[in-house]
């Protein structure tokens, strides 16, 4: 027979038992089993991810097809916890686990894209850049001040958080199609394994392993992107009419071109991807895979391509009768880019009854404002097209990496383990910026004459990491017991060069910075007892040391315990139809978070003046100055109880779990004030002020319905959360969030009993038509004037509770896939219309478009405005992220060989009241012009044999 | 390996504290230091600030200076008012949480606690163990360094009545400095002023731009000319035999008024004139503050005049404006239409103000990054011209101003020392005046012609008493269009709510 999942693929590995007896088998790559088996002997079909199923033989059929379920439960049996594996029953800290079959399909160009939507306190935004990054967030980040962002874990090795130059994120020189699973451990009893970075929780990413079965696999799509929507601006007939009112005597600078900029700056993108995998037994003893993967990817914005090539190899041999596991993971990738300007903001603000191009102009033939001398005017905009296709912003980046994993079980004492893992991560990058002299943003050379732009720059950074640890693992009766011990060492160089501008002669010299090495080193331990399969303890701890801090600072103790019980197990619950299973949880944690950009504010430093920074005694003389100085700065200490529920009910169809938490972040790295004069700055990192985040995530999983040919099952998540600064640095505000439209501009505050960075702003009056009144505000405090000290907090760009669902329909053939996902309670600064939408903006040096929100305002002038809740808009959303449609061929031309087409659409609607370009920002919440996603038309096929 | 753990600093330009002072000349780069935060907004590059709080730019000190004693007077007003604190300064309605105030405030505490360090870091005991040996000029940099730190808590002195104390006894960290009176400044500024005095050279002579005597002659002459104001006990007395000191200290007036605000005022005569210049270097001295804001500021946004001033044509869009009742200095009587201090272009502009619209109001030219010699500063973005921070000028006007307020001299050399400026505006003696003509309203309005846009004109106006109430009102003085009158409490500035929050020391002005 043949073994398929529920999407009828067929499912190699299924292990094949019969029943009290020693008979088995497995499938082959192609699903396919056969065994020999008695009248009435019981078949037993067991894979990872999938109910058990079995199958009593009736000594009649000559061939038993079996479509296996997957089961929300025993999706994960087993899990990747750092340092080692738990099984699923045992887990009683709040970890998700996504595999390969619940990835998101679709345009996946970066890793993080597989489970957005998919884990309820996992959020995750996409940039809008072909193979851009994305704000990933656990239960919304711990911090403020410091780093927000979880630690990412591949294959057992760290990931430095920041992303090296040239290249597009973290992940991106990572091919998607070799991640086999995500495990992403939310809650500090789960995390606490890795202290010392996991404050903002930890997302394990495993790739695919080698394996002794033939199989190989194409997957080749093709997509296209366009542009599904822009900012309002007036057209060129509605500019002229309002250039006619207001400012009659400028009427004759217009011209007679009716140019949509925003059109002109972006393009259909073409983008296609092809990954080849193989797997099987290199010289038919180690189990190994190779994977290739091209991806080219154009950007919206004119000019702007990411192009990736990845080669990835896994060796998975045994040596020494099964004693010794090797895994060797090997990854090659090249990252070819070409970067574009934020142009938004000058299409936005370009005259549009001025052409793109302009005969004889001498800036490449590209229109551009002239001064008197007919050379490019200063402050005006420039032309964003020829911005976008004189700037050759481009870098390439190679990146190998990869680990060592030794896993040796002791001959004398097979229930003792030593797990070794060497780690390594090395990225070189390089890139230029070039503009021809015919480019009005050059260097303005002495007499007025642009020429050009020329700097180049290379950057090597490397991450190390090893790791060593012993596992004891022994059941005594009904007690099981697994002990884990170990070290862990990691270190990150990088150093950086850079031309500086080589065209201008009063830029700063090439230079060469070498950042200080930042090195971790860790002690950790965990002991995992169960009592008849029914009592789960779990218990870690964690000593932690960073090269950031004082010797006296440096080390501290990550402790964390938790509990299970499986209700279930119980004897008056065993038999329940209603309740299959039912387990609660409870855990409490701390970790650890030492994200402060400089590394080492303990000791007393000096900083020496760069080339440019000096000062003249009538000859120059390089300047020396103290820098700011904290020997206390330590650890910022998160605490959090995590109570949960798993459950799978009504005969198995719906299961799911609940999770309450409350996580309190203390002894907050902050960047505040300090008393003027006592240090060598105003303000600098402290550890001071704490934070509160509470939330409850729940998951849904439901099998609507269950049949051979006929499967639908949909998954729906929920995550709530409420977060609250309660205490900051002698209560002082601390202000954040800087805007355009005006210098040095905020508005946003850190301040105690709001969300962190939530809009600051004044309270605008309204006539009794309801429209705002120009420069009108409440006076909040009573005291007769409106100053600093009415503004108010009117918002924040986090949502309050964020939702996703997933539908995935077979039914023979064809299989049927759409991801909706909402978040509420989002608020944006439109700071597009605050700093732009004011009729004073058409009269300035060149008279400049606006948004059309100005035909309804009528503002003026914008320092009237600009700091007005009425640009706080409600930015609520549902999105349809992804739908897909599949067919897929079997057995046409060996049995196994299978070919599945495909077509989707991504992003392809968007519900909201936001009045901007897309409600969904980065959790700053501040719209000041976006990389637009567009919306992508795919097609795909995918071959195996 | 836990010792992997004390990385070492990698960075070329940072060096620990414990290493750095290995010569003589380690500690002139230190003293450079603290002359460089008069300067620089930081060490790292143009758009880098040792600060924080505000734009890095506008927490330069000269570029904080020019806002709180210029821009909330009757002599400019600045376009754009979205910059954050901006409308506050020129309205004189600041409140606490204006961020112009913490830039300055901040600013100025940065070089007290440079001072302090460097005092710290020159210790006799610490240059033996260090084996540098001699005090010789170190002894001689100290005295700069407290010239320095005077300079700063007079500024706070001036601007906002109360700073916290600091001196090099008190190890950097997060100490909650005790609290000084405006009174209790005045002492501290004057003690470190006469403590130094000795230990510099004469006026006007040593390196170019470093602290000797006639600076501190200048500063001890400001601070008995506004005692008064300080400490409610005048001082004129001595301003006038302090202003006397700068005058027979060397110095000269430069031939052309002009040639105190050019790229090269460093090396055209001004040099002479200028008793304290603040350096400015289109390649050295990159930031955003200093003359680089006022030069570019000044280009008009329709005259798009900045390759006259020696920047790019559109400068940074028309920032400064001048408003009428400073114009009309100039220009209600046609005999300044001769004055070579009357830079202003009044053409195809109406006198009056529009904030938001760079084309109404005068502007002026008077700070250029030309040199005497029609030549360009070394760089169109950053100027060249040193900020003249005190002038012999002004040393002029003060004896003249001392002497009508009862503290001696002499009236003839008083109308001398006037008409001295008179004849170098005028080119001849025909704008001199006479005798009875010189009396303090005569004074305050040539104080103003003379020595506008260098930040001296909040304080002179307190001095005169007319920059609170309503007896003189300019344009968007307290706020409307036509001006109005302010309370008395805003002759001094807030304390900002960043500072109180963080020094629990420090109390509020009153009627903040």
């Amino acid at each position: 027979g043949t073994v398929v999942d529920n999407s009828g693929m067929p499912i190699p590995g299924v292990n094949i038992a019969v029943k009290n007896t020693n008979k088995g088998t497995t499938t082959d790559f192609d699903g396919n089993y056969s065994i020999v088996l008695e009248n009435g002997e019981t078949l037993s079909f067991s894979y990872v991810g999938f109910r058990t199923k079995n199958i009593v033989f009736n000594g009649k059929n000559t061939s038993i097809e079996v479509s296996m379920v997957e089961d929300a439960e025993a999706l994960s049996e087993v899990v990747v916890v750092g340092y080692g594996n738990q099984t699923v029953k045992s887990i009683s800290g709040s970890v998700a686990s996504v595999t390969e079959k619940d990835f998101n399909k679709g345009n996946i160009v970066t890793s993080e894209s597989l489970i957005q939507g998919r884990v309820p306190g996992l959020s995750v935004t996409k940039g809008g850049g072909p193979g851009s990054g994305s704000e990933i967030r656990i239960r919304g980040g711990s911090s403020f001040n410091a780093n927000n962002s979880p630690l990412i874990v591949l294959d057992g090795l760290p990931l430095d958080n920041s992303v090296a130059d040239g290249t597009r994120s973290i992940l991106s020189t990572i091919n998607p199609n070799d991640i086999e699973s995500f495990s992403v451990l939310k809650d500090a009893s789960a995390a606490a394994i890795y202290g010392i970075r996991a404050s903002n929780g930890v997302i394990i990413i495993n790739t695919k392993k080698g394996r002794g079965e033939l199989s190989v696999s194409l997957d080749v799509q093709q997509n296209i992107t366009t542009i599904d929507n822009t900012v309002d601006v007036l057209s060129a007939g509605q500019f002229r009419t309002l250039i006619a009112e207001n400012f009659p005597g400028r009427l004759g600078e217009l011209g007679s071109a009716n140019t949509n900029w925003q059109n002109e700056i972006y393009r259909d993108a073409k983008s296609s991807d092809i990954n080849l995998s193989a797997r099987g037994a290199l010289f038919g003893k180690i189990p190994s895979r190779l994977s290739l993967n091209r991806s080219d990817q154009q950007g919206l914005r004119q000019t702007s391509k990411f192009d990736r090539t990845t080669a990835s190899l896994s060796l998975n041999p045994r040596l020494f009768d099964d004693h010794l596991k090797v895994g060797l993971n090997a990854n090659y990738s090249n990252e070819d880019n070409r970067f574009a300007d934020g142009v938004e903001g000058n299409a936005i603000t370009f005259d549009p009854t001025q052409p793109v191009r302009s005969p004889g102009s001498p800036y490449g033939g590209f229109f551009e404002f002239l001064d008197n001398d007919g050379s490019a005017a200063s402050n005006v905009p420039r032309n964003p097209v020829s911005q976008l296709l004189q700037t050759r912003n481009i870098s390439n980046a190679d990146r190998l990496f990869g680990n060592l994993n030794l896993d040796y079980k002791f001959h004398f004492l097979p229930e003792l383990r030593l797990v070794t893992n060497l780690g390594y991560d090395r990225t070189d990058s390089g890139g230029s910026l070039t503009r021809p002299g015919t480019s009005a943003l050059g260097v303005n050379a002495e007499q007025g004459e642009f020429i050009g732009n020329e700097s180049r720059y290379e950057q090597t950074r490397t991450n190390t990491s090893a790791d060593s640890y012993f596992i004891y693992e022994n059941d005594f009766n009904d007690f099981g017991l697994k002990l884990t011990a170990g070290y862990s060492y990691q270190k990150f160089e990088s150093e950086r060069f850079t031309t500086n501008e080589i065209l201008d002669p009063n830029a700063q010299e090439p230079r060469t910075t070498v950042a200080d090495d930042v090195v971790l080193i860790g002690y950790f331990g965990r002991a995992n007892f169960s009592f008849q399969d029914k009592y789960f303890v779990n218990a870690s701890i964690r000593r932690d040391g960073v090269s950031k801090f004082s010797p006296e600072n440096r080390f501290e103790y990550f402790p964390s315990v938790s509990g299970a019980w499986i209700l279930t197990e119980e004897d008056f619950l065993e038999d329940s139809n209603l309740i299959n299973s039912l387990k609660v949880r409870a855990g409490w944690g701390q970790l650890g978070q030492q994200e402060v950009p400089s590394t080492s504010d303990y000791l007393r430093r000096y900083q020496t003046g760069l080339s440019n920074q000096q000062y003249n005694f009538g000859n120059t003389i390089v300047p020396f100055q103290p820098l700011y100085t904290n020997p206390d700065i330590r650890w910022e200490i998160l605490t959090e109880i995590n109570l949960g529920v798993d459950f799978e009910l009504f005969n198995n169809r719906l299961s799911g779990s609940v999770d309450v938490f409350e996580r309190t972040a203390d002894d907050l790295l902050s960047n505040v004030p300090v008393p003027d004069g006592a240090n060598f700055s105003n303000q600098g990192f402290q550890n001071i002020g704490e934070f509160v985040s509470k939330g409850i995530e729940v998951n849904l999983d439901y099998n609507v319905i269950r049949r051979d040919d006929l499967n639908w099952n949909v998954n729906y998540n929920f995550t709530a959360i409420d977060r609250e600064i309660t205490n900051l640095a002698f209560g002082q505000d601390i202000f954040v969030g800087g805007i355009t439209g005006g210098t040095g501009n905020t508005i946003q505050v850190q301040r105690e009993g709001a969300w962190p960075n939530s809009f600051f702003t004044y309270a605008q009056l309204y006539d009794q038509a309801g429209q705002p009144i120009e420069g009108a505000y409440a006076d909040l405090n009573g005291d007769g004037t409106v100053d600093d000290r009415d503004r108010y907090v009117s918002g924040n760009g986090q949502a309050d509770v964020l939702m996703g669902f997933q539908s995935n329909f077979t039914y023979k053939n064809f299989d049927f896939n759409f991801n909706l996902r909402a978040s509420f309670g989002n608020d944006i600064y439109n700071n597009v219309n605050s700093s732009r939408a004011q009729l004073g903006n058409l009269n300035l040096v060149s008279p400049n478009n606006l948004p059309v929100q100005v035909l309804e305002t009528g503002f003026a002038r914008t320092p009237d405005v600009i700091l007005s809740d009425f640009f706080v808009e409600d930015a609520s959303f549902l999105r349809m992220d992804n739908i897909t449609l599949g067919y897929t061929l079997r057995g046409f031309n060996r049995e196994s060989t299978s070919l599945r087409f495909w077509m989707g659409l991504q992003n392809a609607f968007v519900i909201t009241d936001y009045s901007g370009v897309d409600p969904e920002l980065n959790i700053s919440g501040i719209d000041n012009t976006i990389y637009p996603r567009g919306r992508t038309y795919l097609l795909g096929v995918n071959y195996n044999f | 390996c836990e010792s992997d753990l004390d990385v070492e600093i990698r960075d070329p330009n940072i060096t620990l504290g414990d290493q750095i002072f290995t010569s003589a000349e380690a500690y002139k780069q230190s003293l450079a230091g603290v002359y460089a935060n008069l300067s620089l907004s930081s060490l790292t590059g143009p758009g880098g600030s040792n600060i924080g709080g505000l734009d890095a730019g506008t927490g330069q000190y000269m570029r904080g200076l020019f806002n709180l004693q210029n821009l909330s007077t009757d002599e400019t007003i600045f376009t754009f008012e979205n910059d954050p604190g901006i409308r506050g300064v020129q309205r004189n309605s600041a409140s606490p949480e204006n961020v112009l105030l913490r830039g300055v405030y901040s600013r100025a505490m940065f070089s007290v606690s440079l001072s302090n360090e460097f005092l710290r870091q020159s210790t006799d005991e610490l240059l033996q163990s260090r084996g540098i040996g001699s005090l010789g000029d170190i002894q001689t940099y100290r005295a700069e360094v407290k010239v320095l730190k005077a300079l700063s808590y007079y500024h706070l002195m001036d601007m906002f009545g109360k700073a916290p104390f600091y001196d090099e006894t008190t190890e950097a960290g997060f100490t909650q400095g005790e609290e000084l009176s405006r009174p209790e400044l005045f002492d501290l500024v004057e003690g470190l002023l006469l403590n130094s005095l000795e230990d510099l050279p004469a006026g006007n002579s040593g390196e170019y731009g470093r602290i000797d005597q006639g600076v501190v002659h200048m500063i001890l002459a400001k601070i008995y000319l506004n005692a008064e104001v300080y400490t409610g006990t005048p001082r004129y007395t001595e301003a006038l035999s302090r202003s006397e000191a700068v005058i027979n200290s060397g110095y000269q007036l430069v031939n052309d008024y002009q040639f105190n605000f050019l790229a090269d005022n460093n090396s055209n005569g001004a040099q002479n004139e200028i008793i304290f210049p603040i350096a400015n270097d289109g390649q050295a001295t990159q930031n955003y503050g200093g003359t680089t804001i006022i030069i570019q500021g000044q280009v008009g946004a329709q005259e798009q005049n900045g390759e006259e001033l020696g920047v790019n044509p559109g400068g940074f869009g028309g920032l400064f404006r001048l408003r009428p009742q400073f114009s009309e200095k100039f220009t209600l009587n046609p005999l300044f239409e001769n004055d070579a201090r009357n830079l202003i272009i009044t053409e195809d502009r109406p006198i009056s103000l529009v904030v938001t619209d760079p084309n109404t109001g005068y502007i002026t030219t008077k700070y250029s990054n030309r040199t005497s010699t029609g030549g360009f500063g070394s760089d169109r973005t950053f100027t060249d011209a040193d900020f003249p921070m005190f002038r012999l000028a002004d040393a002029y006007l003060m004896y003249a101003e001392a002497h009508l307020r009862g503290g001696g001299g002499d009236l003839n050399t008083a109308l001398n020392y006037v008409n001295s400026l008179r004849e170098r505006a005028f080119g001849d003696t025909s704008g001199n005046i006479v005798s009875a003509q010189l009396d303090l309203n005569f004074l305050i309005d040539e104080r103003a012609r003379e020595l506008y846009w260098e930040s001296h004109r909040r304080q002179d106006l307190i001095r005169f008493g007319l920059y609170t109430g309503n007896q003189y009102v300019w344009m968007f003085k307290g706020g409307p269009s036509a001006g109005t009158s302010i309370d008395s409490f805003r002759a001094i500035y807030p304390i900002p709510s960043a500072s109180l929050a963080t020094n629990q020391n420090l109390t509020q002005n009153p009627g903040y």
